[in-house]
């Protein structure tokens, strides 16, 4: 028999449980039990693990020797000209973003279910999905889901409620990643989701498709993201309403391209979702992220997720709660508008105060500033034998697709990784399948791309982009 | 001691100073005009202090782990290692892009095949995923494996039933539907899973039992043996959901218990910070059966070598949109090496006894439903107050006024009245025995005094029917609802 179980010796875990001196035996005493073990009676010697067979504890200097030492093994975008974006940026996070995330009072809290000790995270999270409905053009956010991807798994099912039909439309060129967490949003509900083949001049979507689809009166609601998966704008999506008619739109919209683009509220947009790492969260090899969604008021009792709303104390002073509580998992059980219970709170208020300290100016110039970087990029690489760059004959702001002509994409950025850069996202499905099929990358500008930098890629892209093995 | 919040009467963000005018946003060459923002995105221009001191004081109208005991049942809230901050920051951790080279992020893949080989041994099952986003997301994840499964063997067109206790937390049954199975529920009896209900209840329709083990009643359930019997002799699939891992640690795991596959909270049990409702991590741990359903990709070990891999057939695809959280896997390491196997066999016992004293400390001023012997957390009634005109809720908010954040409340539903209380291995005997003195304080207060309650946070007593029946979900909606001539003074304050 195990005898009283007092703390490991290690001072690191001593400091993170309560361990005066008799204060085990203390608790102990009050139960009149002399061990630990006397409360374990109740799991069958057959269901008992001896131990669990791991390492033992290590004391703080050791594991931050430990961790250090495996990260040395990373090389950081900072040690690369980066040119990766697609939906993670890398972004510059001001300071002051930061000492606000690591304000104890936000970052260790939960879920505000008890509104009056949690006002300070519901009147910020009140303040973040009001800034999603500046920037969307819609009526009301939610207080945040997993990652962009997700809240479109989610838009499709809000869809859904609000439509018959079994298909809903989406993109080709959406990345792969986004259009197999869709499968499976879809798997449940039995729902299919199709993809719309673009324009091989301009990779917009195929219209006459769109409209041919509608007329099935089988498509429940479509999807279409900007910038695309391609990283261009489509003028489609200004007309796709006229041809949806009351089959509902989701946009998928990168949050700073909204600071310079028309909101979709405003050309017929029902839900917007998107992901919001850009805004203040560092790229952490993909994770915490950032679900956003947006709707339309009249659809607010079937959104998902939970929702900040303003209302009053008992003496009449202004005051925040979730609300509508109604619709969600713990109260509506099999019934709810989602499963989600845990969201990404915390990254919520990183964009917000990012928001806040950037400012409005500043993020539109921002916007404006990688558009400028992207058409010098897009002209630097234009000109390069083996390169055709960009690919599509559509606007674009910060990033867009090259398609190479000679050389495969994990040699041409195997290539680019010897000279430090990290030259684009291949767009392909990297799961097996039939090989062959164009050649493409998604090429963004970032804020600390130089001009030195362009010109770098230019060089190394010239021999990258030439037949032959890496 | 008396307990006073901050209350700082301060303006919304957008009131802090005036709105620029509105006007069109900047060109970029190459848009076309009718792509263009035509006014700028409304938001306030403010100097880095300004935002700080809004959200400082915003950050002072909440409670925390590091203010206060936070005793919400199911959610374990125990300490966040400020170690595992100050590692997910390190450059080599954050600096890191998703589609980065393999060759360019050998560190970052090393340490998420460590954290699955080392949850692989606390589940006893072999195959991981850290993919899904949280608790619920691997839920869902789970049962599309399920789904998959019975769809391999042919069985998928009977298998449309998912069991779950009546005690099971709400994402349960919510996750099952979303994954297209129908839910029945089974009647606990004395708070567990009544053996001859589950045993009437499965059959060839069963696809799954979703079990929390301990359950939300804080109670372990003896017959898991027996349960897992019954329902793989029907074909079914045993599901484990982690929530409440914590009291567990190095004394069984789902794998012994019988459990085909299972998700953890890394946000509960391996200490990663709560958010304010989030970032969480889930974890998906699978055996034999299951193990080829996870999402893609898996991590491989070859060599020295990590990568990557894609090429697993079965695989229901993508469930995220990335690997991970990789963050917070990253503090998750952190804490679980820390502890070590002593450690993490100290966190359930500790946490463990905390519960069981504190449940017999709180038990003579309430009663508790079911048996004493308890795990993580424990359950209280609050029927005797409704004699008074006191509910349970009048007593959470009275809890909140001695600066303790209240437990989770009306759940499970099989209790009138319910409290669930959870306290982890991080709270002292003194933070224990100061809880159960303002929990008698709480209690014995007269019914003005608690249905007056809170009356020393930032607000009083908050209107919730009201948010719902009048929703006011934004800026847009107060300017909506401010009068004109208001429009240009602050329009911070609701109707």
């Amino acid at each position: 028999m195990r005898a009283l179980v007092v703390a490991p010796s290690r001072k690191l875990v001593a400091r993170w449980i309560s361990h005066e001196a008799g204060e085990e035996a203390g608790l102990l005493q009050a139960l009149g039990i002399t061990s630990t073990e006397a409360l374990f009676t109740d799991v069958p010697k057959k269901a008992r693990i001896g131990r669990i067979g791991i390492a033992a504890g290590l004391e703080e200097p050791e594991v931050v020797a430990q961790i250090d030492k495996i990260l040395d093994r990373n090389r950081p975008l900072g040690k690369f000209s980066s040119f990766l974006g697609g939906r993670i940026s890398s972004r510059y996070v001001p300071a002051a973003v930061d000492s606000i995330l690591q304000r104890s009072e936000f970052y260790t809290s939960y879920t505000p279910y008890q509104p009056e000790a949690s006002q300070g995270m519901l009147r910020t999270l009140f303040e973040f999905q009001s800034l999603w409905v500046e920037l969307t053009g819609l009526d009301a956010a939610n207080a945040s889901l997993y990652d962009g991807a997700t809240a479109a798994g989610e838009a499709m099912l809000l869809c859904r409620r609000l439509h018959e039909g079994r298909r809903f439309l989406v993109p080709a060129s959406l990345p792969w990643e986004e259009k197999s967490v869709l499968r499976n949003y879809a798997v449940g509900p039995g729902l299919t989701v199709e993809e719309i083949p673009f324009d091989p001049r301009t990779g917009n979507l195929d219209l006459a498709f769109v409209r041919s689809a509608i007329a099935s009166h089988d498509v429940f609601g479509l999807l279409a993201d900007v910038p695309n998966g391609f990283g261009h704008l489509d003028e489609g999506l200004w007309e796709l309403k006229s041809i949806l008619g009351d089959v509902p739109y989701v946009v998928s919209a990168d949050p700073l391209s909204l600071t310079v683009l028309d909101p979709p509220g405003g050309y017929g947009a029902d839900v917007v979702v998107g992901e919001g790492q850009g805004f203040g969260i560092a790229p952490s090899y993909g994770g915490p992220l950032l679900g956003l969604f947006a709707c339309r008021k009249e659809h607010l009792r079937m959104m998902p997720g939970r929702i900040v709303g303003a209302t009053v104390d008992a003496e009449g002073a202004p005051a925040y709660s979730l609300t509508l509580q109604t619709r969600e998992q713990h109260i509506r059980r099999s019934r709810a508008t989602s499963n989600i219970c845990t969201n990404q709170s915390l990254m919520a208020v990183a964009f917000v105060v990012y928001a806040s300290v950037v400012g409005p100016r500043g993020l539109a110039e921002l916007q404006v500033s990688l558009a400028e970087k992207a058409r010098t990029l897009a002209s630097a690489l234009g000109g390069i034998e083996g390169i055709q760059a960009p690919r599509f004959e559509a606007p674009y702001l910060g990033e867009f697709t090259i398609e190479l002509k000679h050389a495969s994409a994990e040699t041409y950025l195997e290539r680019l990784r010897r000279r430090k850069i990290l030259g684009g996202i291949p767009l392909a499905d990297p799961r097996p399948g039939p090989a062959g099929g164009p050649v493409r990358l998604l090429v963004a500008a970032t804020d600390s791309t130089t001009d030195k930098d362009i010109q770098k890629y230019a060089r190394a892209a010239r021999a990258a982009a030439a037949g032959g093995a890496a | 001691m008396t307990f006073r919040q901050a209350r700082w009467d301060e303006p919304a963000v957008w009131d802090l100073t005036a709105i620029p005018p509105p006007e069109p946003a900047p060109p970029v060459s190459g848009l076309p005009e009718k792509m263009r923002r035509k006014e700028r995105v409304r938001w306030p221009e403010l100097s880095e202090l300004q935002v700080l001191r809004h959200y400082t004081r915003l950050s002072q109208m909440n409670f925390g782990i590091e203010t206060s005991p936070y005793a919400l049942g199911s959610c374990t809230m125990k300490y966040n290692p400020r170690l595992s901050e100050v590692l997910a920051r390190r450059k080599g951790a954050a600096d890191l892009h998703p589609n980065q080279p393999e060759s360019t992020v050998q560190g970052a893949l090393e340490i998420l095949w460590r954290l699955e080989r080392l949850l692989a041994k606390v589940t006893g099952l072999p195959e991981i995923s850290l993919q899904p986003g949280a608790g619920a997301h691997g839920e869902y994840a789970a049962l599309l494996m399920v789904r998959a499964y019975f769809q391999d063997r042919g069985e998928i067109a009977q298998r449309t039933e998912v069991l779950l206790p009546d005690t099971a937390h709400g994402t349960n049954p919510a996750s099952a539907a979303m994954a297209g199975f129908t839910t029945r529920e089974i009647a606990s009896k004395d708070g567990c899973v009544d053996l001859a209900a589950l045993k009437a209840a499965v059959s060839g329709k069963t696809a799954c039992f979703m079990l929390t083990n301990p359950n939300t009643a804080g109670l372990f359930e003896s017959q898991i043996l027996e349960i897992a019997e019954t329902v793989h002799s029907a074909g079914g699939m045993l599901y484990y959901d982690g929530a409440n891992l914590n009291a567990i640690l190095g004394i069984t795991h789902p794998g012994r218990m019988g459990f085909d596959v299972a998700h953890l909270n890394l946000h509960k049990t391996f200490a990663t910070p709560h958010g304010g409702g989030g970032p969480g991590a889930g974890v998906l741990a699978a055996g034999d059966a299951l193990g080829p359903y996870l999402p893609i990709p898996r991590i491989v070990k070859t060599g020295r070598k990590f990568r990557l891999d894609y090429d697993r057939p079965k695989s229901i695809g993508k469930i995220k949109s990335s690997y991970g959280n990789f963050g917070l896997d990253l503090r998750a390491y952190a804490f679980a090496i820390s502890h070590g196997e002593e450690g993490l066999q100290h966190v359930a016992r500790r946490a463990v006894l905390n519960s069981n004293y504190l449940g017999a400390r709180l038990g003579k001023f309430l009663p508790r439903p079911f048996r004493p012997l308890v795990k993580h957390e424990f359950l209280l009634s609050g029927t005797p107050l409704k004699a008074h005109g006191v509910r349970t809720l009048d007593l959470a908010k009275r809890l909140l006024d001695e600066g303790v954040h209240a437990p989770t409340i009306y759940f499970p539903a099989i209790v009138d009245e319910a409290l669930m209380i959870e306290l982890p291995e991080t709270e002292s005997k003194r933070d224990l025995d100061e809880y159960a003195a303002a929990f008698e304080r709480a209690v014995s207060d007269t019914p003005e005094h608690l249905h007056a309650a809170p009356q020393h946070l930032a607000v009083k007593r908050v209107d919730e029917v009201r948010a719902a029946r009048e929703p006011t979900l934004s800026w847009k909606d107060l300017r909506a609802r401010t009068p004109n001539h208001e429009k240009a003074a602050a329009v911070s304050s609701p109707p």
